[in-house]
This record gives C-alpha cells, structure tokens and sequence, in this order.
C-alpha cells in the first residue's frame, strides 16, 4: 500500500517533469518573464480571443508579451529559428506550414463553409512544454478549442 | 501417402498453431489500435506502429499456406500439392520486412539528418490535459506483453512443424521487447528534451526490422532456388539434412548426394547408384528415429549413365 502510494508520488513528479524543450523555450520565458508574440495578419488583431489568448499565457507564465511586427512567411522563419515565440493569425485547415510549425487548437471559425479559416496560434515544433502550455490556454480561453 | 501436402502426424500440432496464430492476429490488432490512436507527429511511434502492422504478415501468410497445406488436394495442375506455398509465404513476408525495414531507416536517418524536431502536444481526458507522451508509453508498454508471450507459444511448435516462417514470426515476437525498448526510450527522450531520441529510435527500431527481413530473405531464397536445407533459426545448413547426408553416404557409398527442401519436407536424390532392390519407405532412411522422419518425403535415385563423363 505504501509502495503504491510513494509510485503514485515518483509517477505525479514525473507527470510534472515532462516534457521538456529541446531548445528550452519555457526556461527562457520563465527567466526573462518575457515572450515574443506577433500577428500574421493585422486584420486578427480585432477578434477577442487573440487578447484573450496572450493574458491567459500570461497569466500561467508569469511573463510579459512583448509584441513585434512581422508577417506571413518571415514569421515563421522567426519561429523556426527560434527568435519568435508565437505567431497568431488566420489559417487555412490545409495550410502548408502545418508541419513546419506547431498549430494550437482553433479558438475560432471564419470563413466560407468549404474553406475554413482557423483562428489559432502557431508555435516553434518540438517546443513540446510551450507548446502544452500554449494549448492549455486556448482551451482555457476558448469553447472551440475545448470541443477541438 | 496424404492427398494433401501436409504429414498425416502433424495435424494436430498444425491445428494448434493455426489457434495460436489466430490470437496472435487478433492481439496484433489490438496493438495497431492502441499505438494508432496515440501515434502523433513521433518518428518513432510512427516505426513502431509500422513494425506492429507488419507483424501481421507472418501469421496471415502461415494461415493462408496451412489453409492450402491442410486442404489443398494433389491434382493435375499442382501435381506436387502445396507443400512449397508455406516456402513461399516466407518468401513474402521476408520481402515486406526487408523493404519497409529499408524505407523505415532512410526515413528515420532523413530526420535526423535534418534535425526535425517532434511536435508531441496535449489531448484533454476527463478534463485533464495529458501530454499524449504519456499515452505513447502506456501504448508502448502495452505493445510489450502480447508478443511476448505468444513467441513463447510458437517456438515449440515452429520447432515440431519445422516451421521457418512461424519460427521467424515467434524469434521476432520474442525480440520484440528490445524493439519497444527502443521506442520507450525515444518517447521519454523526446520527453526530456532530446530531439534526437525521437529519430534514433526510430532508427534502432528500423534496423532491426531490416535485420530480421535480410536474415529471413536469405533463408527463403535458399529454398526457392533448390539450396540444400537450411536451419530454422539460421542461414546455415540444417542439422538434420546433414545427419540424413551422412546417413545415406553410408547406405549407398560412391554415390553423390543432393537434397533440397520443399517448404517442411526434405527431399534426396541419391546420383550415380541403383535403387536397393528392397522395397523401402523413405522413411526407413532417416537418421534420427521417427519422431522427424516425416520430414523426409522422397528418395530418388539417378543410376549412372553410360558416357555421361565423356560429355
């Protein structure tokens, strides 16, 4: 009985412990209680969720957004090169950077029926615990992403 | 003799592997489930998943040719029966290892080679978000225990039906937990941060489906090309083809012998000697007892023909 209890305590740290960043990503925006966000089209700005959204991150964070210009394919080179942390904006479902990046859950739907467009953040790949926090968050702010 | 291919003392421990191997597909099936529903963007998982999707084609392949062995009668199309289609399943079965082994380890060394780093995120279970790496490794870990102990049932009977493509699919199973070792290691990797992990495994896992295929082929090929008997667990030569060698060099000294083995069976041709002039059952001239005489199905003998050394 008390092994299974000491193992369910080992198995809960562990639980916390992974994952980690391979390029250490939420390391960096705990110590510098700073991340870098951009919009990949200005047109977002308007929809609730986009501030939403960064206040939850925020909040679960600890750190300050630092908002920087940039658009389309440029931002994600940053996010590739790991000098962006997060790019939100409006994606087609079959968008071609969907392997080359990160896609969090949809936080809303616009668009023609046939062609959706995805309100959603994009973050580095592989950034494994930013990107579980990123997605923490839009299923925090957003009944789209909770349902997703 | 049989109207079928298969020996008439080998039914029931064919019957018992055809139940066994039955099993084997459906807890196989389980396996492709749990590994697919969690599979991600992991290279590793992706193999994994893979090399289990493979793991049906040798007990598909051993059904189908026990199905033709069991019920395939002679006729005057297949004189010889269906004693080879079991040959032949290994033959497939090597092939499918051998080729996707190869594609597994290009694409896993392209991933590497490029640095690609696995988007593994969260899914959300009563509430809750998990890392669906977590869910990887209790798949993992799942995919562990059939196999384990279904090689351990198919090992004794490859060995009684002399059976290389149950024989490889039970080695394979039995070494299934240094292939889901790997994965467990590259998901927890993948975990602490190690991109690499993630394609190394993958890799390790691919090598070694490439291995089991490559070792497979050659056995296969061996048998379709008439080579002398191979051994169940090896490329080398069977032990029992040599004993039978021996046995009728000394019956029938000068002559020279050559076997080959159709699917389980053995078959000799004795060259350059006259057939005894007692009729004997080919049995009669297997070394070892009967308990594996069955194994031995023709013996043929060529006499020496008159100017045969001038030409």
């Amino acid at each position: 009985m008390k092994f299974g209890i000491f193992s369910a305590f080992l198995l809960l740290g562990a639980c916390d412990a992974l994952p980690r960043d391979p390029a250490g990503t939420s390391v960096r925006v705990a110590q510098m209680q700073s991340f870098t966000v951009a919009l990949a089209d200005p047109t977002v700005h308007g929809a609730p969720e986009v501030a939403k959204l960064v206040h939850e991150i925020e909040r679960r964070t600890g750190a300050h957004a630092r908002w920087l210009p940039g658009s389309g394919e440029a931002l994600f080179r940053q996010l590739d090169d790991g000098t962006m942390d997060l790019v939100i904006g409006r994606f087609a479902a079959d968008s071609p950077w969907a392997t080359a990046v990160a896609f969090g859950p949809t936080l809303s739907t616009s668009g023609a029926t046939d062609t959706p467009l995805k309100l959603r953040a994009a973050m580095r790949n592989g950034e494994n615990r930013w990107i579980m926090t990123v997605e923490r968050a839009s299923r925090a702010i957003s009944q789209e992403a909770r349902e997703e | 003799m049989s109207d079928t291919s298969l020996p008439q003392e080998l039914r029931e421990t064919m019957a018992r592997a055809i139940r066994l191997e039955y099993w084997n597909i459906f807890w196989t099936l389980t396996i492709i489930v749990t590994m697919g529903l969690v599979l991600g963007q992991s290279q590793t998982m992706k193999t994994a998943w893979i090399e289990d999707t493979l793991g049906l084609v040798p007990p598909v392949m051993f059904l189908v040719a026990a199905h033709m062995e069991r019920y395939g009668h002679r006729s005057r199309r297949f004189p010889f029966g269906f004693e080879r289609v079991n040959g032949l399943g290994f033959f497939v079965a090597a092939v499918a290892l051998t080729a996707v082994g190869a594609l597994l380890l290009y694409n896993a060394l392209m991933a590497l080679g490029k640095a690609e780093h696995a988007t593994v995120g969260s899914i959300v279970i009563l509430g809750h978000d998990i890392w669906l790496g977590w869910l990887m490794i209790a798949a993992q870990i799942y995919s562990l225990i059939p196999p384990l102990f279904i090689g351990r049932k198919e090992l004794p009977l490859a060995r009684a039906l002399n059976d290389k493509l149950l024989h490889t699919d039970a080695l394979m199973n039995k070494a299934n937990w240094l292939t889901g070792a790997a994965g467990l290691a590259g998901i927890i990797g993948l975990g602490l941060g190690w991109w690499w992990a993630d394609s190394m495994a993958a890799a390790i896992i691919s090598l070694d489906v490439l291995n089991d295929g490559i070792k497979a082929l050659r056995s296969s090929t061996a048998e379709l090309v008439d080579g002398a008997p191979r051994a169940l667990s090896s490329t080398d030569l069977s032990e029992d083809a040599q004993n039978l060698c021996e046995r009728l060099k000394a019956e029938f000294p000068g002559a020279t012998i050559r076997l080959r083995e159709t699917g389980r069976l053995i078959r000799a041709e004795v060259h350059d000697t006259h057939p005894p002039s007692q009729h004997r059952h080919p049995r009669y001239y297997w070394p070892e007892g009967e308990d594996r005489a069955w194994r031995l199905a023709q013996v043929s003998f060529i006499p020496p023909i008159e100017g045969d050394g001038e030409s």
